[in-house]
């Protein structure tokens, strides 16, 4: 283990480092995810945000040839810090607070069994077990960052014409990777497709709301101001002020989750983890009294057994077939009323009108 | 007649023989009071400071703004409307603009979670999903695809919106401006999609912003295949930063939040994705409380921009231009008619400038005012036949919490001393 003292100002070491047991491949490729917006692992892997993870576990810290670290990282390295399982479980636990002034930054996996899991799956990229058969880390060609510090964009066949040859009629743009669209690419349908894997419960949820979402959305989700209410409002639809929240109007609890992840929290998009984000969902179900259970835990499998009560009443568009859509006959010109028009409402009743001295509401919405 | 068919007669009268006399005639009649005839008008008798001293050179403005006497004709919002400046809209003048295109600065802006600020060296367009090879473009890829020009309307689907429930909001920008038309240069969408390799099956398209808010709508795969554009100017310059700079969609006719501006990502698949603002929002809430969803296309409708509210009649009885604005997702409008007694009587009015499909229509209805209280409307009607409805047509159908698609005839009352409100009659 990797101790504080090694070097000056670098790792600090207060808690013992997360228990690891045996992690699992195939869960941690997943978590992984989180991981590929940066880094790349696996034959041919280049730097690119970060550093190549080829062979990784086992690697002495800040080797990675042609890869700019930040000083406390190379410094460390240099008093010998190696990147075994457990120095980098503690790293990916709290990566600013392992090794401060790392630019890593991302926030840390929060649970261990995510961790062992990546770690599990680093170690299929060669490491200290399996090190002799494992793939050699292909030698960064080129540098990941160009002479002004900037990181530099993933290496792209863009030049070559055979790959070019390879797509559409004018063969502009470059195939995209599997990370690049792994990255953007989060989009959830209400079939469930999209969903990443995860859960969270609803007491889990409601710490985080109480934390991120209460400010604007009120504690039971009763919105503050004009912004939007989430619970409530069940039954309302058809009367004079109907409250269309995500318990009485929304069809699909999809779109929670996905609007969540992409837009969520206004002001710090995309930076709820997966898992938070079922846990927030899970939340919203049950200020909406669709769920009733505060250990209610929602899950990619079983998210698609929740329905939201409004679901059967969407309908397509049928505004052709209104009588005024549907009959095209020619309007009338003249002598069209018997009686003078004469003034049923005026704008200047209400005075919302915005202007230097006009502070009024109004009625509506435009969202 | 028309107005402009009697000027054009008169003229051609006084060139034949009343050349001379004429003219005195006309002089006579455009000189102000009798008191300004006797002494002369001193901005004509007396040499002004602009006839006198050189202005700015041409090194003062290298991008030129309007004129300093223009500052009242700017976008506004409605504070009470949305809870943030953020995530808000503001609306285009109307009043104070003619012709059919809306300058840059003027376009009404809505966005979700500000302004995005992206370099065109930074911007990706991503194409994925059932498609044979996804890609990614840049800026410099874009723009060696062909392109084209087209000039559309772009309106929000909730403009109009807050008039649901009767006369509320006191100006033709308010009422009627969440819409702007400008000419977008931009690559036809089918040319990327193309580039990528729609696969079989795949029959809806979701459009992606980089913006904070990642705004997404599912768009029907005949429609981006048909006229959508991915454009990177609007009026021959770059888009303006509000407009999605450096690249947005364009979706003809069909509701503007469809114009994902900011576009970063398109994906195909072979069902719609139920994102947030085709759900929670731009859905058509019915007084049975069913909802209407994919309201994509924009209905006929047409507005007076001046007279209005914002711009009543100062000059007093005697010649008074009506003008306005007309449009339908559709394609072109075929006519706008014009009451000045709240429907009892109409008269169609003259559409000058280009009549292209899916843009804004400038129509005019010159009048002799006679000083009396009017109650103007304008109705239009385009191609197919429809004819724009009143608000209460719509009302019997839809009742009032529809927010979208109120396309009703707007009345403005003129009252004898020239002032204009928004009013409903009956």
């Amino acid at each position: 283990m990797f101790t504080v003292g090694a070097f000056v100002g670098g790792v600090l070491l207060l808690a013992p480092g997360p228990a690891h047991a045996d992690g699992d491949p195939a869960l941690g490729e997943k978590v992984f995810k989180k991981c590929s917006a940066c880094h790349a692992v696996g034959e041919g892997a280049k730097n690119r945000v970060g550093p190549e993870l080829n062979a990784v576990v086992g690697r002495a810290a800040a080797t990675v040839e042609g890869y700019r670290y930040s000083k406390p990282i190379v410094a460390a390295g240099a008093d010998g810090l190696v990147w075994s399982e457990d120095t980098l479980s503690q790293f990916l636990a709290d990566p600013k607070g392992f090794l401060k002034g790392t630019k890593m930054a991302f926030a840390g996996l929060k649970k261990d069994d995510d961790i062992a899991d990546v770690i599990a799956y680093l170690k299929t990229f060669g490491g200290p077990d399996k090190a002799a058969d494992a793939a050699p880390a292909e030698p960064a060609a080129e540098p990941a960052e160009t002479a002004a510090g900037t990181p530099a964009a993933p290496e792209m066949e863009t030049g070559s014409a055979e790959a070019a040859a390879a797509h559409g009629v004018l063969h502009l743009g470059r195939p995209a990777t599997a990370d690049e669209v792994a990255a953007w690419d989060i989009d959830v349908r209400p079939d469930g497709l999209g969903l990443p894997a995860g859960q969270g419960t609803v007491a889990q949820g409601e710490t985080i709301f109480a934390e991120q979402c209460a400010s604007c959305h009120g504690d039971f989700g009763e919105g503050a101001g004009r912004w939007p209410v989430l619970a409530g409002g069940q039954d309302t639809l058809t009367r004079e002020r109907p409250v269309k929240t995500i318990g009485s109007y929304w069809p699909y609890l999809s779109t929670v989750y996905d609007y969540v992840r992409r837009a969520m929290p206004f002001g710090n998009a995309r930076s709820l983890s997966d898992d938070d984000v079922y846990a927030l969902t899970a939340y919203v179900l049950y200020l909406n009294d669709i769920v009733t259970d505060e250990d209610f835990e929602l899950s990619k499998d079983n998210f698609s057994q929740a329905r939201l009560p409004n679901e059967d009443n969407f309908i397509e568009d049928d505004r052709k077939s209104e009588p005024g859509m549907a009959d095209k006959t020619e309007p009338c010109m003249s002598n069209c009323m018997a009686e003078p028009a004469g003034v049923s409402m005026r704008a200047a009743v209400l005075d919302v009108t915005p202007d230097a001295d006009n502070e009024d509401q109004g009625a509506g919405s435009v969202d | 007649m028309t107005s402009t068919s009697i000027i054009d007669s008169a003229l051609q009268r006084s060139r034949r023989s009343f050349l001379k006399s004429g003219l005195a005639g006309g002089a006579a009649l455009m000189a102000g009071s009798a008191a300004a005839r006797a002494a002369g008008d001193p901005l004509i008798t007396e040499i002004q400071d602009w006839n006198r001293y050189p202005g700015d050179g041409v090194d003062a403005a290298p991008y030129g703004q309007p004129s300093q006497f223009e500052a009242e004709v700017v976008r506004r919002d409605v504070p009470w409307l949305t809870a943030d400046p953020i995530s808000s809209i503001n609306f285009t003048p109307l009043h104070e603009l003619d012709g059919i295109i809306t300058p840059n600065g003027l376009c009404f802006e809505r966005h979700h979670g500000g302004k995005a600020v992206i370099a065109p060296a930074d911007h990706r367009i991503i194409i994925n999903g059932m498609v044979d090879t996804p890609l990614v473009f840049t800026m410099e890829d874009l723009k060696r695809f062909p392109r084209e020009n087209r000039i559309y309307f772009l309106e929000c689907a909730a403009n109009s919106g807050m008039e649901w429930r009767g006369a509320q909001l006191n100006g033709c920008q308010f009422t009627h401006g969440m819409v702007h038309c400008v000419m977008y240069t931009g690559v036809p969408l089918r040319y990327l999609l193309a580039e990528a390799g729609v696969k079989p099956g795949g029959s809806w398209l979701l459009a992606e912003g980089a913006d904070a808010s990642a705004m997404t709508r599912s768009i029907p795969m005949d429609k981006a295949l048909d006229d959508c554009l991915v454009a990177f100017k609007m009026n021959g310059e770059a888009l303006r930063p509000e407009q999605g700079y450096p690249v947005r969609l364009v979706v003809p006719g069909w509701e503007g939040n469809m114009w994902v501006k900011w576009l970063r990502r398109l994906e195909v698949g072979d069902a719609p994705w139920a994102q947030r603002e085709e759900t929670s929002k731009y859905t058509d809430l019915m007084p049975d409380g069913k909802a209407r969803r994919h309201t994509f296309l924009m209905d006929v409708k047409s507005v007076i921009t001046s007279p209005s509210p914002q711009a009543p009649v100062t000059h007093g009885k005697g010649p008074l231009v009506i003008t306005g604005l007309a449009w339908s997702g559709g394609g072109r409008i075929s006519r706008v008619d014009v009451t000045i007694d709240g429907g009892r009587n109409w008269r169609t009015a003259r559409i000058d400038g280009p009549s292209l499909p899916k843009a804004l229509h400038r129509f005019y209805l010159e009048i002799d005012w006679d000083g009396s209280e009017m109650f103007l409307q304008s109705r239009a009607i385009d191609e197919d036949g429809y004819v724009q409805p009143t608000k209460d047509a719509l009302r019997a159908v839809r009742g009032v919490n529809s927010i979208y698609h109120n396309n009703g005839i707007q009345t403005w009352q003129v009252r004898t001393d020239g002032m204009v409100e928004n009013v409903e009659i009956s």
